[in-house]
């Protein structure tokens, strides 16, 4: 009796599947027939003002890090490019193409050392060059260890092999066509089409032209900071067409720089002054807690409406890592705070 | 040999004032202090030392954000003294230790230089950073990854800035982890 009904019931069921799949087949069956595809590859859309690279260093697995091109608008990812140890990115001005300095070994973590320029076309991400340097720097990435020039004729390549040096590629030959030794001095601060300025250990610019006869010609600026009270942050803002730039210190104070092959700096303003509170205290007095500067990417220029936006903290002097938990807004030229932002939890990079 | 009469009586005498004497007293019961003192341990004072090191409190105004909160118990934790220009990966968490890496990596020759103060013994310290290369970054728990920043300094003063990867002089340049060596009293 069992077995009689289970086979009955299984049966019904039977029965009721081939209906129900007839009647669906019957609707389906009006449908047209769907056509056979071939795999292709997107090519990206010219790049509006609001399509960025993301770096992503990988920190914990840093030969896995990448670069994503990311429409900030909508907040999609339309692609990456791989950008192993420690990279570095730039983007040319017209976003047609982009550069990545990184660092891979022939064996993972072993082997012949390659550090890398890798020249990809922004529109569809091929790699269309991957020069050998002779070396990078290796080095918390900042933004200022590979710059371009005004047109992107050359990338600057900041190098530590240990010593201080810049390597210059010229980007349309593919090769490095200058090794430029910069004794006590770090990074580029590009301004112009053959040149570049570099903060120095004793508070002071280096100035380098490049010849055109392929020789590097070198001034230095008079001291500006003292870096033992208040050292100026690397990641501090320039624009290369017109070498307006604007030096962050570790207290607060705004140095504002005109880069060129003999730059000068003009009197610094405080943040904290352009915000009615008094100047924060320096090393000398490091123990005072008030609102402070800090952060990785820790200040951005916005070149047209010239404001500067400021990752802020309370702290005390040596808190120049700490996150940000506030973004003050200043003008430039009037050097007042014209508005914070806070920030729901704290961040490390602004830009 | 049979000693005489009048000599056992002198070397009786002898021994009998000798002891009695407040340079051997004085030695007696020094020598039973030094031997005693092992049956009471100074495990209360080792205790309460051990209590301080975890929080001495600092007053305002008189330290660092990083020396206040500073401990020197466990040095697997970003807070340790040792710790307080760090930026890297603890090799504690990875195997190695304060001051030592972890198998199959290496010590870099050469590091930064960070100054910090020991809350056990208020004294300050050079600590000697040196990574342990050739293996890719360690993958510890988050609180293991520190970046602490007293004293710290852009890498145009490399000497003291802890955004360099130190593995120069290594078999490989591949960072693994950081650790804090004392050097010496600053």
């Amino acid at each position: 009796m069992f077995f009689h009904n289970s086979c009955r019931s299984f049966a019904l069921s039977l029965l009721g599947g081939v209906a129900i799949v007839t009647l669906g087949g019957n609707a389906l069956a009006a449908e047209p027939v769907l056509q056979t595809e071939q795999s292709d590859v997107v090519t990206l859309k010219p790049y509006t003002p609001h399509t960025i690279l993301v770096m992503d260093s990988a920190g914990t697995h840093a030969k896995d890090g990448r670069v994503y091109v990311v429409d900030a608008d909508r907040g999609a990812l339309l692609g990456m490019v791989q950008a192993a140890y420690n990279p570095n990115v730039a983007m040319v001005p017209d976003a047609s193409r982009f550069y990545v300095g990184e660092t891979t070994w022939a064996h993972g973590n072993r082997g012949a050392r390659y550090d890398l320029l890798a020249e990809y076309d922004a529109r569809t991400l091929k790699l269309t060059s991957d020069e050998e340097l002779p070396a990078r720097a290796l080095i918390t990435p900042k933004r200022n260890s590979l710059t371009l020039n005004v047109g992107a004729s050359y990338a600057y390549v900041y190098q530590m092999s240990p010593n201080n040096g810049v390597e210059v590629v010229d980007t349309h030959a593919h090769k490095v066509i200058q090794s430029v030794d910069l004794p006590g001095c770090a990074l580029t601060y590009p301004w112009g089409t053959n040149g570049f300025s570099s903060l120095c250990a004793d508070g002071t610019l280096a100035n380098v032209s490049l010849g055109e006869d392929g020789k590097a010609s070198m001034t230095h600026s008079a001291v500006f900071f003292a870096p033992d009270k208040d050292a100026v942050f690397e990641n501090s803002p320039s624009v290369t067409k017109t070498g307006e730039a604007y030096f962050l210190s570790y207290t607060g104070n705004i140095y504002p720089a005109h880069l060129g092959a003999n730059s000068t700096v003009e009197a610094p303003w405080s943040l904290q002054v352009g915000a009615g509170m008094k100047p924060a205290s320096d090393a000398s007095a490091p123990f005072e807690t008030t609102w402070r500067p800090g952060g990785i990417q820790l200040i951005a220029l916005h070149q047209s409406d010239h404001e500067l936006y400021v990752l802020m903290h309370r702290g005390t002097f040596w808190t120049h890592k700490e996150d940000g938990t506030e973004v003050w807004v200043y003008d430039a030229q009037t050097h007042k705070s014209c508005a914070v932002f806070h920030s729901k939890r704290p961040v490390t990079w602004w830009g | 040999m049979r000693v005489p009469l009048f000599d056992r009586v002198t070397e009786t005498f002898t021994r009998h004032l000798a002891s009695h004497s407040p340079r051997r007293q004085f030695l007696g019961w020094f020598s039973t202090f030094v031997a005693g003192s092992g049956a009471f341990p100074l495990l209360p004072v080792q205790r309460a030392q051990a209590e301080s090191r975890a929080s001495v409190p600092v007053p305002p105004n008189t330290a660092s954000d990083f020396d206040r909160l500073a401990q020197s118990v466990d040095p697997t934790k970003c807070n340790y003294w040792r710790h307080c220009a760090i930026d890297g990966v603890l090799c504690g968490c990875c195997g190695g230790g304060v001051h030592t890496c972890p198998p199959g990596t290496q010590p870099s020759p050469v590091s930064w230089i960070g100054t910090c103060r020991n809350p056990s013994d208020g004294r300050q310290y050079v600590i000697a950073y040196r990574d342990c290369c050739g293996r890719t970054t360690c993958a510890s728990t988050p609180d293991c990854h520190c970046n602490t920043a007293d004293r710290e300094m852009p890498i145009y003063r490399p000497q003291t800035s802890n955004d360099i990867i130190w593995c120069f002089g290594t078999t490989s340049t591949t960072y693994h982890c950081s650790t804090a060596a004392i050097v010496g009293q600053a």
